[in-house]
């Protein structure tokens, strides 16, 4: 009983402690932008979700992309693997697409093309490429670095009901990121980006991203729809996540060429 | 090579009722129509290429693609036939593109039966890539994916520690298909005269079972691999035999090579390198067996600005014993350098989200002198149905490798709607 009772009370002191550090001051923008950062691309060790994106054109042309994305963290915020199975348009049916992404330089990039069985290297120099033509860029897809901007908090606001920081990044080097501006509102209880609104270069608004719906999954709160709207060119993309899974024990050796060639089901369905 | 179709039709019957997701029709496949129109009439053609100056189109045809693909955890199965009508020359044949049993093991992958295998790093220019390919296909506008044929194999595949080696056992060999006498394609043809002509039966006995390696392993996010093969020419040699009559055979070949893909400075680079045995003719003194040659590849990618890629590759290829080759050459011949140097660019342009591509892929040798051009704009309609419209342009001198398809060169147009 003894042996139990020292580490509760540290616990509750240690508690205690973090909870009057945070009404005494709100953490710096830094702080919020990190946080989010984790609590968007980083939670459970390894993730796997059906995305079913929707493209839709000013004049309400639509194209409907769906794939099987798998995520594995080898560190906590840094190398990550990423591994995507297509099953929609029947165009790119069974292609595959893998992604070793690295913090601090190039991603390594597969692509697999099932018609030719072949194994295929993407440069992947520009992370502002749209991603399968969506209005969400690589970036968007797998995460920026917060320590590419410097970072401002700007005021606490309410967005969409819910308490949010609202941040302020600028690129330190402005040829790294196609925003010159980005403003993201992100939420106190979750740490997830509830909107970002990316400016350019003129300081115009182009694009705007907002969450539309939060669900805890084992435990992670994860945004299962998401809209990017180019406010430029009326085009905008819609993506749900269906089927979030995480933790689920995927082993960083799966992503490799061997899936590529011959993918796992655990990494297809 | 063809098959009859009823093989797929009786496996879409058997797996239709296959435990799949609801969402996931068991079902796929494409219609297709495709045509090209010659651009380049041959002033002139031999007797055996006489269809060459009649056809106005080297192209025209309709494809109807059914593949089946069931799939369970440790399992999968896949079968790929087609239906094709030729307009041009007046037949419906079908084909047995892709068939086979994939089997995984923890540290075993095995695929059996009738599949495209494909290795190396170059973008249409093989080194280690040995297995059968369908030029008339290539040069006729079809899409790229039929170029490269199936084969009837084993293919195992083992990992460790993440190194992987891969065994490839073709028992039946499939040659590449190239413009024959009788076809409606021009080419170069030393022996135009001989019209009698007959074709080793190019599927050796058992002993002769055709077999490659690969050893391949990524270091640092370099893929590296190790490649050797040990069975025969795709393309055939030709001897011509008292009637006279012209025999075709496949000469044996073995093929050592390595290839490394990786990026760095912004882009890909690959290289890759490969050395080919002709054990028949190790001397060089055959001339109707290939001499032995070494090649050598090295090319970079580059994505420029969003969604427009350069890609460029040099590539050689060595001649063995060049004075041989010289001195036993027959009359008619190509007088073919030591060395063959090629340069090739690839422009690759996204628009309109990604579903409008302007490519252009231009190949040629700077010191022969022959060259392939390919303009081409892709357009996805919609998620189910695209339209391509481009140009193969060929030319250069008459006995070159590409010279000698001049007069096929053509305007292509290909609409698919898959499902």
């Amino acid at each position: 009983m003894k042996r139990l009772l020292l580490p509760l009370i540290a616990g509750i002191a240690t508690g205690a402690l973090v909870a009057f550090a945070a009404w005494a001051q709100a953490p710096t923008a830094e702080e919020i932008m990190r946080r989010s950062h984790l609590a968007m691309y980083y939670p459970g060790e390894d993730m796997r979700a059906r995305v079913t994106m929707r493209l839709v054109s000013k004049d309400g042309g639509e194209r409907i992309r769906g794939m099987v994305l798998s995520r594995r963290n080898l560190q906590e915020g840094g190398e990550q693997r990423y591994f995507i199975y297509f099953h929609r348009p029947p165009d790119v049916r069974d292609m595959a697409f893998l992604v070793w992404k690295y913090p601090a330089r190039d991603d390594d990039r597969w692509l697999y093309v099932p018609a030719l069985k072949l194994v295929r290297r993407i440069a992947a120099s520009d992370k502002h490429t749209s991603f399968v033509g969506s209005d969400f860029s690589y970036e968007d897809v797998s995460g920026r670095e917060p320590e590419e901007d410097t970072q401002k908090l700007l005021r606490e606001e309410k967005a969409g009901g819910r308490d949010a920081y609202v941040v302020e990044s600028v690129p330190k080097d402005a040829g790294s990121a196609e925003f010159s501006r980005k403003l993201s509102w992100i939420d106190k209880a979750t740490w997830l980006p509830l909107k970002e609104e990316y400016y350019d270069r003129r300081g115009d608004l182009t694009r705007v991203f907002s969450a539309e719906e939060l669900k805890e999954v084992q435990g992670y709160w994860t945004v299962v729809k998401r809209l990017m709207k180019n406010v430029q060119t009326g085009h905008w993309t819609e993506t749900v996540l269906t089927d979030v899974r995480y933790k689920l024990k995927l082993s960083p050796d799966l992503f490799n060429e061997r899936a590529l060639r011959a993918p796992p089901s655990e990494l297809i369905r | 090579m063809r098959r009859r179709l009823a093989p797929v039709v009786l496996a879409a019957l058997v797996v239709g009722p296959a435990p799949l997701s609801a969402e996931e029709l068991p079902l796929h496949g494409f219609l297709q129509a495709a045509s090209a129109y010659r651009l380049i009439r041959p002033d002139r053609c031999p007797h055996t290429q006489r269809l060459a100056c009649r056809e106005e189109f080297v192209l025209g045809e309709g494809r109807a693609r059914v593949e089946v693909e069931p799939r369970g955890e440790r399992w999968a199965l896949s079968a790929k036939g087609e239906l094709i009508g030729d307009a041009v020359g007046g037949e419906v044949d079908g084909e047995f593109r892709e068939g086979y049993l994939d089997l995984r093991f923890p540290a075993l992958d095995l695929r059996l039966g009738r599949q495209i295998i494909t290795w190396g790093v170059g973008d249409l220019i093989f080194v280690n890539d040995v297995f059968p390919k369908d030029w008339v296909a290539f040069i006729s506008g079809l899409p790229l994916e039929y170029l490269k044929k199936g084969s009837d194999a084993l293919n195992a595949t083992g990992h460790w520690g993440g190194t992987s080696l891969q065994l490839v056992l073709i028992p039946r060999f499939e040659a590449d298909t190239l413009p024959v006498a009788g076809g409606r394609l021009r080419f170069h043809d030393p022996m135009a005269a001989v019209e009698h002509r007959n074709t080793d039966d190019p599927s050796p006995a058992l002993e002769r079972t055709e077999a490659g390696l690969r050893l391949f392993r990524n270091v640092a996010g370099w893929d590296f691999s190790l490649y050797a093969y040990r069975g025969f020419f795709h393309s055939p040699g030709a001897e011509v035999e008292p009637g006279p009559r012209l025999r075709l055979f496949f000469p044996p070949l073995n093929v050592y090579g390595a290839s490394v893909q990786g990026a760095a400075l912004g882009g890909v680079w690959s290289l890759e390198g490969g050395s080919y045995d002709s054990r028949q003719d190790r001397s060089g003194r055959n001339p109707s067996v290939e001499n032995s040659s070494v090649k050598l590849l090295g090319g970079y990618q580059r994505e420029i600005v969003p969604d427009l890629t350069l890609a460029a590759q040099y590539s050689v290829q060595v001649m063995q014993d060049h004075d041989a080759y010289l001195s036993t050459r027959g009359p008619g011949m190509a007088r073919r350098p030591a060395a063959r140097h090629v340069l090739t660019l690839r422009v690759t342009q996204l628009l309109l989200h990604q579903t409008l591509k302007l490519g252009l892929f231009v190949l040629g040798s700077p010191n022969e002198g022959d060259f392939y051009v390919n303009p081409e704009v892709k357009y996805n309609l919609t998620d189910a149905l695209w339209a391509a419209l481009g140009v193969n342009l060929f030319g250069g001198p008459r006995r070159a490798e590409f010279g000698q398809f001049e007069g096929n060169s053509n305007l292509y147009a290909v609409v698919r709607y898959a499902f």
